[in-house]
């Protein structure tokens, strides 16, 4: 008996037909951080939508449980106003991901700098599955040209939308709500009310939530919207490699995998890594290190979690961005001030190593920075568990001329 | 204990073995690096025999005792992962209690070999043979073959070893020898050198799969869905594979020791213009030898298969092999309550491979010898005779020698 199947011509179906009336919806979010915000805006947008008569129906992508913190996960919301439920669910959700959608919501900014979901080896671009035309919606606090030079170059053009906000921490176990929420779904029937109107949206979170200072959040997120369309020529040349799933016959049997080679030698990189998952993607915030007030404890080194701290010949210790889960454990652990601090990932463009920059230059790289790091001292939301906390310095720590040697 | 019969190049000497004995000198042969225990019967004949080999000196092997089947079937299957040759064994409720290990040795296409001393499940607690404890692993990736003699067992483990590693097919294999008969009743076996067997087999290598420090891997990580599908894909083609790997080995098997295996997957006996045909596993094949052999002596045209191997099943060699006859009967040791036609698991793989048989033979099925029950000459007489006479429509199922009543007892029992 032979294995293939015995196709005909008469099995060969279009959906184009039914492909017309079908709105796709990905909500990106943090793994655990803000899994109750995500889930509460597909299904939302689900109610509202179905409330106008449309059909409607959200799922969760199953490859993301169990989530790890911070790891990005993705909701998928589907509409049509043409369809059956059986209809909109065979043509839109018989895979376990997408591979198109009308509306890319972020609800974190920092995700514009890829998406490593830790079943895949590999660094998705968040604007991966947006179509011509559609719309990448981020919830940030940056001006749309901040986030584009991160993003991918695309074939066509589409557009960005901004919905000026703060990662919001809504998570698994506490839900903090700072109307996120209601604002989010207001913006994607700013950007896309095919799917939903702010109509039927104001309708539904009145009704459900009797809760006037929310629906006042609708109205101001609805007017605040920047929306601009990005260019084909606009963005960056992926610099990672995405994703690949290879055919049966194209890897070796038996489920084995690579480990990480035993290697450590001194110096940047020195420390063996896994090169199929690196975490990075994980992180809102990076350390920065003051190297020249280093009193080299080593305890960034023992406790960071990820083993991202190379030691150098000098005694101090160097930093992997790309292993860096943005946790914040050094920062703590480090017993001089200001020595490590947290700083907004979207500040930086590459994972190069700091080390060899402050060898470079040393004064040079503490100005720089400085620069980086600003004045104020940021924790995010799943840090402080109760959204984010500003805090102002008055001067940097001066520049130390023989530190760190 | 030795006789001139025996060419002294190829085997060493001959042994009045059980088929426990039998499967002990395999092991002790393909020179096992680790073998994993449980106290079970029959498997325990097999502990007895390697631990003397050991205290002997005359085997090295690591021999560690679990503290129940599922640890057992978890320390051969790492021992296996780290590029040593492993063997293990069990039999019914034990086998069960495994079952998680099982499949993931399976789907890590680890080539354990284990022995299978058929024993009916629990409960009630029965120490005799039925062959629905090997059964179980049959879709989960498992090479399961029977032997029905000891000499027998003693070959099949080899050539387990040798189908099971071969780097194509790379998954495990269960030797599966009727509880109680084969077990424990004692033959004449030839005992090979170790030189023999050391042409027939070679070493065990796992290659990049192997996990060393010196060759760090990870095994067996969660996959996505996105994945799943090509890794069972693999594991189907490896499946289809391992058929002409056992053609293989059994002709080197026998250029080796001048052994006489003609088709591997089965033993055709006086099927030459038989157009009636049984077919079973295991032990049943002495009686269904003699009653076939007494039956042509008056005239009735019957044969008999003996299947060997289960997994993979030989769908197309039986076809061919039953393409002249009129009816065939299958003797299930096992059951299968509530299947297709009611029939056992045996009867429904043998008729699914005929339904694409051209001139697609009458089919029946005996249950029978459960638990141990013996399977008499007269009895396998008895089925020749149902199979040929059977019309093909009705009840498809005979039980052989339960003891009936008059049926007064079901009339409680309500239904149709
Ligand atoms: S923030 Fe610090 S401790 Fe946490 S992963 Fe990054 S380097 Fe390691
Ligand atoms: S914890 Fe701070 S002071 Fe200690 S080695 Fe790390 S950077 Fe230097």
């Amino acid at each position: 008996m032979s294995g293939s199947s015995r196709g005909t011509k008469s099995e060969a179906v279009s959906t184009a037909e039914m492909e017309k009336s079908v709105l796709r919806l990905e909500v990106n979010y943090r793994g655990i951080f803000q899994k109750s915000l995500a889930y509460r805006i597909t299904n939302d947008l689900v109610y509202a939508a179905h409330s106008e008569g449309k059909t409607a129906f959200s799922n969760g992508r199953y490859s993301d449980d169990p989530q790890r913190n911070g790891v990005p996960c993705a909701n998928f919301a589907f509409f049509s106003d043409a369809l059956s439920e059986d209809d909109l669910e065979a043509v839109a959700s018989a895979s376990m991901d997408i591979d198109r959608a009308n509306v890319v919501v972020v609800l974190d900014d920092t995700m514009v700098k890829g998406l490593e979901p830790w079943g895949h080896y590999g660094i998705r671009p968040i604007n991966e599955k947006v179509i011509p035309g559609g719309t990448l919606l981020i919830v940030s606090r940056r001006k749309p040209e901040e986030l584009i030079r991160h993003l991918e170059k695309k074939t066509f053009d589409y557009n960005i939308a901004i919905l000026p906000g703060d990662q919001s921490f809504a998570g698994l176990w506490y839900y903090r709500d700072d109307a996120t929420d209601v604002r989010t779904i207001a913006a994607v029937a700013r950007v896309a009310p095919e799917i939903v109107g702010i109509h039927s949206v104001e309708e539904y979170v009145k009704k459900k939530y009797n809760d006037a200072a929310k629906v006042k959040s609708l109205q101001e997120a609805y007017d605040s919207v920047v929306v601009r369309e990005v260019k084909q020529s606009e963005g960056i040349a992926w610099p990672h490699s995405k994703p690949k799933l290879p055919s049966w016959d194209s890897f070796d049997e038996g489920i084995v995998v690579k480990s990480v080679e035993r290697g450590f030698t001194l110096g940047p990189r020195g420390q063996n890594r896994n090169p199929n998952f690196k975490r990075g993607t994980s992180k809102t915030q990076r350390p920065v290190i003051r190297f020249d007030t280093c009193i080299k404890c080593t305890l960034c080194w023992y406790d960071c979690p990820d083993e991202c701290f190379d030691p150098t010949a000098d005694g101090l210790y160097d930093v992997n961005y790309e292993y860096c889960t943005g946790c914040g454990r050094c920062a703590q652990v480090c017993p001089v001030d200001d020595c490590i601090v947290m700083v907004d990932d979207l500040n930086f463009e590459d994972n190069s190593s700091p080390w060899e920059m402050y060898k470079r230059d040393a004064e040079g790289y503490v100005k720089w920075l400085e620069e980086k790091k600003g004045k104020v001292r940021f924790m995010p939301s799943p840090v402080t568990g109760k959204g984010v906390r500003h805090t102002e310095i008055k001067a940097a720590v001066p520049f130390k001329q023989d530190g760190g040697n | 204990m030795t006789t001139e019969l025996v060419d002294r190049k190829i085997y060493e000497r001959e042994e009045l073995a059980t088929g426990t004995d039998a499967v002990a000198h395999a092991v002790r042969l393909a020179d096992v690096d680790v073998f994993s225990a449980y106290p079970i019967r029959p498997y325990t004949g097999v502990m007895d025999r390697l631990a003397k080999f050991i205290a002997d000196g005359k085997f090295d092997s690591e021999y560690i005792i679990a503290d129940g089947e599922h640890s057992q079937f978890e320390i051969a299957k790492h021992a296996s992962s780290v590029g040593a040759r492993a063997f293990a064994g069990s039999s019914g409720t034990g086998w069960l209690y495994a079952t998680e290990a099982l499949a993931a040795t399976a789907t890590d296409r680890l080539p354990l070999v284990a022995l299978v001393g058929n024993r009916a499940l629990d409960d009630p607690g029965a120490f005799g043979v039925e062959h629905n404890d090997a059964m179980l692993v049959r879709d989960l990736g498992w090479l399961i073959v029977w032997a029905s003699t000891a000499q027998e067992a003693l070959d099949t483990t080899l050539i387990a070893y040798r189908v099971a590693e071969d780097p194509s097919v790379m998954m495990p294999c269960a030797v599966a020898i009727d509880g109680g008969y084969l077990t424990h009743s004692q033959h004449i076996v030839k005992i090979p050198t170790k030189e023999a067997v050391q042409k027939f087999l070679p070493p065990y290598n796992l290659g990049t799969r192997r996990m060393h420090p010196d060759n760090p891997v990870s095994i067996a990580p969660q996959i996505n869905e996105d994945w799943g599908m090509e890794i069972r894909r693999q594991n189907w083609e490896a499946a289809r594979r391992a058929r002409g790997v056992i053609y293989r080995a059994y002709k080197e098997y026998n250029e080796v020791f001048h052994s006489s295996y003609a088709n591997p997957f089965f033993e055709e006996f006086m099927m030459e213009d038989a157009e009636i045909a049984l077919i079973g596993m295991g032990t049943v094949t002495s009686a269904a030898k003699a009653a076939v052999k007494l039956l042509r002596e008056k005239g009735v045209k019957v044969g008999y298969v003996k299947l060997r191997w289960f997994r993979p099943f030989p769908a197309e060699e039986l076809r061919e092999s039953l393409s002249e006859v009129r009816a065939v009967g299958v003797i299930d040791r096992d059951f299968a309550h509530g299947g297709p036609d009611d029939g056992g698991v045996l009867f429904n793989d043998v008729r699914a491979a005929l339904y694409h048989s051209s001139n697609r033979p009458q089919i029946v099925d005996f249950i029978g010898g459960l638990a141990g029950r013996e399977i008499s000459i007269e009895d396998v007489a008895r089925m020749v005779r149902i199979t040929a006479n059977h019309k093909g429509e009705g009840e498809l199922v005979t039980w052989i020698r339960v003891r009936e009543g008059n049926g007064a007892g079901m009339e409680r029992k309500g239904g149709d």
